[in-house]
């Protein structure tokens, strides 16, 4: 099997006026759960879409598993299972019978289409109320339906468009441990986008940030958090003469300095590799420090700013 | 394919079942249809109504009309209820998905047509015994074949405007405007060619007869059919149109 899952060569898509993708270009290792995140109209539906081969890119190559959806979309699609915008089920009919359809549109053998079936809905919980129309369903429960056909037929990559959207907080830590034990093993690579930016954090090992088309960042969620512009260092210390405060802001490594109170001091870090530099020079001032606790950017702080930049460069 | 189609045409069968054995909503009108056509009218017509002339015209019109309701909802219906995205991610082939749809809606019209003329038949039987004349088997496939190529039709014409519509409400109303226009033409065509045209044309059914008539409309209907079913599975290609219209 190839490496990679999913492949983006340089992706542009234009509807009308507007440029939905604007050269994107990253890969999908295999086996992993990759999170793409980005604000709403941000161009993921829209990828995913031509990942499945139901829309093709205006220019620019994808690849899944080595397959280029645009020229052999029966084939891509053959390794994908898809849970997109809306959860795509019947629901004049009951679970049992959207499953069987899905099973039977994924020529699931009929010896194992029942078997399968069955194995699902229980995984889900869903077993008892396999003959009620789904139309009368919770939205969490559609959710989870519409889960369990994305993984009918075992593919090797599975597209969630928000998976957890509508599932109460025990089901959405239940499905964060299924979508991960599918990775690890049974090597499935999932592709989900989510605005919930703690999951993406817990769950995913790359993230892929999009803005109005545009990749924005790309990495795991700890080197996003690195490489955030600026990091901050928390103070409690003693002994800041108003001679030493003025002079705080042209110390070693130190982009701006604000007080929290008498004793508490927040310093944002221009060069992080020079805190040392920074904590011998203060106590050279005379300083006397309590505490030094370095402010790690949150997950949050490093989306915000991929968008913000990513913003100020339109 | 045979596989996909049937799967395709399976589904739409549980839906439509569905949909009509709710009895608070089109079960009802099923059941009063039913009874108006394969009793009432049978015994207002009389022992002769299994040889009326009249039957070649009225069971195809009948049958495309219902077969219609089906067909609006092909892809429009899936477009609205969100669903088409999901079903063309599959891996069923774009035309098992259409014509599994044509195929559902025509048996629909079948299933519809053959239980009304069945039922009128023992209503016909029990009602006037021996007096009641039967229709020879030449008659009867010949409106077999009215019922499927008029089903065929309708069903390429609604599967058009359902692939362009958005909603099944607006697929209905396009569909109702294409069929009126359709129905309309050829007797326009007729009131305008003339005293001398419309004499030859007179003189040309009574020479062809109810069957040849009956040859000649099934073998333009599908004719017409197979034209409109083959731009349907042309339009709808995935990655190019069939999501975007």
């Amino acid at each position: 099997m190839s490496p990679y899952a999913i492949r983006c060569v340089d992706v542009v898509r234009d509807f009308k006026s507007v440029r939905a993708l604007d050269h994107i270009s990253f890969d999908v290792p295999s086996g992993i759960v990759f999170g793409f995140l980005g604000p709403n109209g941000a161009g993921k539906s829209t990828l995913i879409r031509v990942l499945l081969g139901l829309t093709m890119p205006t220019t620019g190559r994808t690849e899944v598993f080595g397959v280029d959806p645009a020229r052999d979309g029966d084939a891509a699609r053959r390794q994908c299972g898809a849970l997109l915008e809306h959860h795509g089920l019947y629901e004049r009919l009951t679970a049992l019978q959207n499953l069987d359809f899905f099973a039977r549109a994924w020529r699931l053998p009929p010896a194992t289409r029942s078997a399968r079936v069955q194995e699902l809905l229980t995984r889900f919980g869903l077993w008892d109320r396999r003959h009620d129309k789904v139309g009368t369903w919770s939205r969490g429960m559609k959710q989870k339906l519409a889960i369990a056909r994305s993984v009918l037929h075992r593919p090797p990559l599975v597209f969630l468009d928000e998976p957890t959207a509508g599932l109460d907080p025990v089901a959405s830590a239940a499905l964060r441990d299924d979508l991960a034990r599918l990775a690890t093993d049974e090597g499935v690579t999932v592709f989900l986008t989510t605005h919930n930016l703690a999951e993406a954090e817990r769950l995913c090992a790359q993230v892929g940030v999009i803005r109005a088309g545009r990749l924005a960042g790309l990495g795991s969620p700890a080197e996003l958090r690195e490489r955030r512009t600026t990091a901050a260092l928390h103070l409690r210390a003693d002994g800041l003469a108003d001679q030493v405060w003025s002079a705080l802001g042209s110390a070693p490594g130190v982009s701006r300095a604000a007080r929290n109170g008498d004793n508490d001091v927040r310093i944002d870090l221009a060069d992080p590799a020079r805190v040392p530099e920074l904590v011998e020079w203060l106590v050279g001032q005379g300083v006397r420090i309590h505490e030094v606790r370095r402010e790690r950017a949150t997950f949050e702080d490093a989306f915000l700013d991929l968008i913000d930049r990513q913003e100020e460069r339109k | 394919m045979i596989t996909d189609l049937w799967t395709v045409v399976r589904k739409e069968w549980l839906e439509i079942l569905d949909q009509f054995m709710r009895f608070k909503r089109g079960g009802w009108t099923v059941l009063l249809v039913i009874f108006f056509l394969g009793v009432f009218v049978p015994l207002q017509i009389g022992a002769e109504w299994a040889t009326t002339t009249v039957m070649f015209f009225y069971w195809p019109f009948l049958t495309a009309s219902m077969t219609s309701t089906i067909v609006s909802d092909a892809v429009a219906g899936e477009r609205e209820r969100h669903t088409l995205e999901t079903l063309l991610a599959t891996r069923l082939p774009d035309r098992a998905i259409l014509l599994g749809k044509v195929i559902a809606a025509v048996l629909y019209g079948y299933a519809f047509a053959l239980t009304n003329v069945g039922i009128g038949m023992v209503t016909v039987l029990v009602r006037f015994g021996d007096d009641a004349t039967r229709m020879t088997w030449s008659r009867f496939f010949l409106l077999l074949g009215l019922i499927g190529s008029s089903s065929l039709l309708v069903a390429g014409l609604g599967l058009l405007v359902s692939l362009r519509t958005a909603t099944v409400r607006q697929a209905q109303q396009m569909f109702g405007v294409f069929f009126l226009v359709a129905t309309m033409l050829p007797l326009l065509a007729i009131a305008i060619a003339g005293a001398e045209r419309q004499a030859a044309f007179s003189i040309w059914i009574a020479q062809q007869g109810v069957e040849g008539i009956g040859l000649w409309a099934c073998a333009i209907a599908s004719a017409l059919a197979a034209l409109l079913i083959g731009v349907a599975l042309w339009r709808f290609q995935r990655g190019t149109r069939a999501l975007e219209d």
